[in-house]
């Protein structure tokens, strides 16, 4: 593997840490609202399940219909 | 609307630091557990920035105290909504607070040369799945070798999604850190075009809901 391929040790932590922040931990049943740039897009009020993108892409590979 | 952050033994304190939202931290306890929160605006965005600061939030918490992160976002409506939550799981709950003590999150990636990028290539049909359960047969032997070497330390090992080579939540004391990172560090330099890299100790996000608890 080249220079390119091999990881940075910081980066790796921080995406790491990113992702169990929103794939791990406790799952409570709640609201919440998800906003980008300030703007409300979805207001969600029942139990929701936030996972890393390529955990709900590989759920909707498999078709399932929640990760 | 209350952001949660964690749950913490029932004689934990709030830490004086500001939240998300730059509001002060608070603290919903019930008899075997505690919650602690921030009331936010109804407005939460959640980018990685805000994932970012909130788990900078979870990490000091946890120099203080044993954590269960709550998964970013998790908002409820009312302290008492949280009371109710908290009141609902705090046996579970301070269980598990209990189980995990003195114990961190570290995460282990590791690849190898022939590592593939877990993406369709352009081959098809036969050869692309005889490459695929190759690929496949690659990760489960290299997830088994590299939990034998850390079984030493690790007090819980969890398989996470990679989209090249593996990734290993491992559950370790502090003082189990550095003899892990050295035998990660032993298994890079046993053949060429190994790469491994030790990220943490965190707080038990992935070990946050004990799995034997849940399906028991």
């Amino acid at each position: 593997m080249n220079d390119a391929e091999r990881w940075s040790k910081q980066e790796v932590a921080l995406v790491d840490l990113i992702d169990r922040v929103i794939g791990g931990g406790v799952v409570i049943a709640g609201e919440v609202v998800i906003g980008v740039a300030g703007v409300d897009l979805v207001y969600l009020g029942l139990q929701l399940v936030l996972a890393p993108a390529h955990e709900v892409e590989e759920s909707v590979a498999l078709g399932r219909r929640s990760p | 609307m209350m952001l949660l952050y964690a749950v913490v033994p029932s004689d934990a304190t709030a830490p004086d630091v500001p939240g998300l939202a730059g509001r002060p931290l608070e603290i919903i306890r019930a008899a075997a557990a505690a919650v602690i929160v921030e009331e936010c605006p109804d407005r939460l965005s959640a980018t990685n920035h805000e994932a970012g600061t909130f788990a900078e939030i979870v990490c000091n918490l946890a120099e203080s105290a044993s954590v269960l992160p709550v998964r970013f976002p998790t908002v409820l409506t009312t302290r008492s909504a949280v009371l109710a939550e908290l009141q609902a799981h705090e046996r579970v709950w301070g269980q598990r607070l209990r189980d995990l003590s003195g114990l961190s999150e570290v995460v282990i990636r590791a690849q190898w040369a022939d590592a593939e990028p877990d993406s369709p290539s352009s081959a098809s049909g036969t050869s692309y799945l005889l490459s695929r359960a190759a690929a496949m047969q690659q990760r489960e032997a290299s997830v088994a070798e590299i939990s034998g070497l850390i079984r030493d330390w690790a007090r819980e090992i969890k398989v996470l999604r990679s989209q090249q080579g593996i990734r290993l939540a491992c559950l370790v004391a502090g003082t189990d850190i550095p003899p892990l990172e050295r035998a990660i560090l032993r298994w890079q330099e046993a053949a060429d075009r190994r790469q491994a890299v030790v990220s943490g100790p965190w707080p038990p996000f992935s070990f946050a809901v004990d799995q034997e608890a849940v399906h028991a």
